[in-house]
């Protein structure tokens, strides 16, 4: 119960059974988001040698295969050695998706509950996790529209859904929802497009702290509620603890 | 019946080595090295074939020191008609296959991507010193060398080709003359054995290649010992051969094709049937693809992902194995 799903395979497996067993899937979610974070290292020790070090290289190189020969040069390996990752540059991209989606707990934390004075909302809190997902993607965001386009082709997109699935998981769940019913999926599928159309937004943003970003999230959020997807899970972004949730952050360092 | 009857007839006499092969290799041009084979049979038991452990050829089973003449005598019996059995056996999609192969292994290094050398650190040798095992008559150390400088604009990659048959190195010298890499110290043949590769100094090699030769090895656990050994740290390991067909429907189909009409077409355009019965009976001896990523695993090598690639339904599939540093 401890560790999540280890492999994208068996990720993608539960996936699949919800869309027809939504009973077994619901509880197969909860086990999945396990309050336990002792999960296995996501990447084998090589890889993550290679990877790490290639995504230094990824601001002037951009998500590409030279980034990862670079990357595995600082490692020790050889140009060669890159063969190691099946996916070549998917494996570069989806290396920063899952490293980003396992940062966020550890970025965003919000005052616990019980502690002194109310804790902030569930929406806020969704608002405040997917702004610094967001802007985890700061370093890259000029090469960001190569990585969409990599996880366009079609032999990357279910893993690409999948990780994109994944994230609105853990937002959630960071969140502190709770919930098992049958507006999960919805709220599911409602973070994720949120969350994608303002990825895509942020890669031409030129607005000075993303602003820009940040009032298009808001746009996108409240879409949401109207349509209903969220509604009665949250019943608005920013309550008047919102603001301590981004004080927190930004305390944290998190540039918002 | 009568079919069957004489293709055993045919296969026995072939199996029986170089007299029977001299007349008929005479008239395709093979009298030489034909002749060389039979010599070398002839002296008797020498000291590798002394071994009394038995092994496969095709469905036979055969002494090993056997196995390893035999496989010679077939290769030097479709040396020259190589190309036509490939195509057979792939259903003409090995030439798709191995650009697949090449490309994928980006061969190559260029210099404008290399990082710059500093001066803490010794420089990084300027190309990649690629093995291309079992590389008979030079296919794929055409289309590595051609990666390398075409797409990486690296003139210094140099891929040294070895293979146990001296005749399927002297088709490979033969086709490299009309290639650019004639003459130049970018491209070598070396007669060896995949299975104890002395010459080869360990620890010299960025990149292993075999395609379509591993099968045929009498020892694959040996040969993938070899390939370790002589790789660098952090080199590849990567072998394209033929594989399990996963669909049930489409694995009945093509071992009708295979079993029944490559042996039959072999005998047509080659003239030479049984070594065609040969290579269908290896294809479906070898390995299925987890067995042989395990045996890789065994070797001590890392696997990228799940260890293999397959290609065309897995008629043929690409495995991979690193060194680890
Ligand atoms: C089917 S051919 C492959 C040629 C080439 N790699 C290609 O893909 O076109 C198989 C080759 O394996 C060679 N071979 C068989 N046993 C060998 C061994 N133990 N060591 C090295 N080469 C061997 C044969 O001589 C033959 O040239």
């Amino acid at each position: 119960m401890a560790s999540r799903a280890p492999t994208s395979v068996s990720v993608l497996g539960i996936l699949r059974a919800t869309s027809c067993r939504p009973a077994a899937a619901l509880k197969l979610q909860r086990f999945y988001h396990s309050y336990e974070y002792t999960q296995p290292p996501p990447f084998q020790p090589a890889e993550s040698a290679i990877l790490s070090a290639s995504i230094s290289h990824v601001p002037s190189y951009g998500f590409t295969l030279n980034a990862l020969t670079l990357g595995a040069c600082d490692a020790g390996y050889l140009d060669v050695s890159t063969n190691l990752l099946p996916r070549g540059v998917f494996d570069l991209v989806n290396y920063h998706l899952v490293m980003q989606r396992l940062a966020l707990k550890d970025t965003v934390q919000f005052p616990t509950e019980g502690g002194q004075g109310r804790s902030s909302s569930i929406g806020a809190k969704i608002r405040a996790l997917t702004l610094a997902r967001l802007h985890a993607n700061r370093p890259v965001i000029h090469r960001w529209q190569e990585a969409l386009a990599i996880m366009a082709q079609p032999s990357y997109v279910p893993a690409s859904l999948d990780e994109l699935a994944q994230l609105a998981d853990e937002i959630w769940f960071l969140a502190g929802d709770k919930s098992v019913d049958s507006s999960w999926y919805t709220k599911r599928a409602s973070l994720s497009a949120v969350y994608s159309a303002t990825e895509v937004f942020m890669t031409q943003d030129t607005s000075k702290d993303f602003v820009e970003t940040e009032k298009f999230l808001d746009a996108r959020l409240e879409d949401a509620i109207k349509v209903g997807g969220f509604l009665g899970a949250v019943s608005g972004w920013v309550d008047y603890t919102g603001h301590s949730a981004l004080n927190v952050l930004r305390n944290k360092g998190v540039r918002i | 019946m009568n079919g069957q009857a004489s293709r055993i007839l045919l296969r026995r006499q072939f199996l029986e080595g170089g007299r029977t092969r001299v007349s008929r290799g005479s008239e395709r041009g093979f009298s030489c090295s034909v002749r060389r084979y039979a010599q070398q049979q002839q002296p008797g038991p020498g000291p590798e074939r002394k071994s009394t452990q038995t092994t496969h050829f095709g469905f036979e089973t055969v002494a090993e020191g056997v196995k390893e003449q035999r496989v010679g005598a077939v290769f030097s019996s479709v040396a020259a008609s190589y190309d036509t059995m490939n195509d057979l056996m792939s259903l003409g999609i090995h030439r798709l296959w191995k650009d697949h192969f090449v490309r994928n292994l980006n061969p190559g290094r260029n210099p404008l991507t290399a990082p710059p050398s500093s001066t803490s650190t010794p420089p990084a040798p300027q190309g990649w010193n690629i093995l291309d095992i079992a590389g008979g008559t030079g296919d794929i150390a055409f289309r590595l060398l051609d990666h390398a400088s075409t797409i990486n604009h690296d003139a210094h990659t140099t891929v040294t080709v070895a293979d146990i048959n001296p005749d399927m190195l002297a088709e490979g010298r033969k086709r490299a003359l009309s290639s650019p890499y004639a003459r130049t110290s970018r491209l070598s043949f070396v007669e060896a054995n995949a299975e104890s590769l002395t010459t080869i100094p360990s620890s010299s090699i960025d990149l292993y290649t075999v395609a379509f030769g591993i099968r045929n090895f009498t020892h694959k656990d040996a040969a993938l010992r070899e390939a370790y050994r002589v790789l660098k740290p952090g080199g590849v390991f990567a072998c394209l051969e033929f594989s399990k067909v996963n669909s049930p429907l489409f694995d009945a189909v093509y071992k009708r094709w295979s079993f029944a009409a490559i042996p039959l077409i072999g005998q047509l355009v080659a003239g030479d049937r049984d070594s065609y019965q040969y290579l269908v009976e290896s294809i479906e001896r070898f390995p299925s693809q987890t067995e042989f990523r395990d045996m890789i695993k065994v070797a001590g090598f890392l696997v990228p992902g799940k260890g293999w690639e397959d290609l065309t339904g897995g008629i043929a599939a690409i495995h991979k194995g690193v060194k680890p540093m």
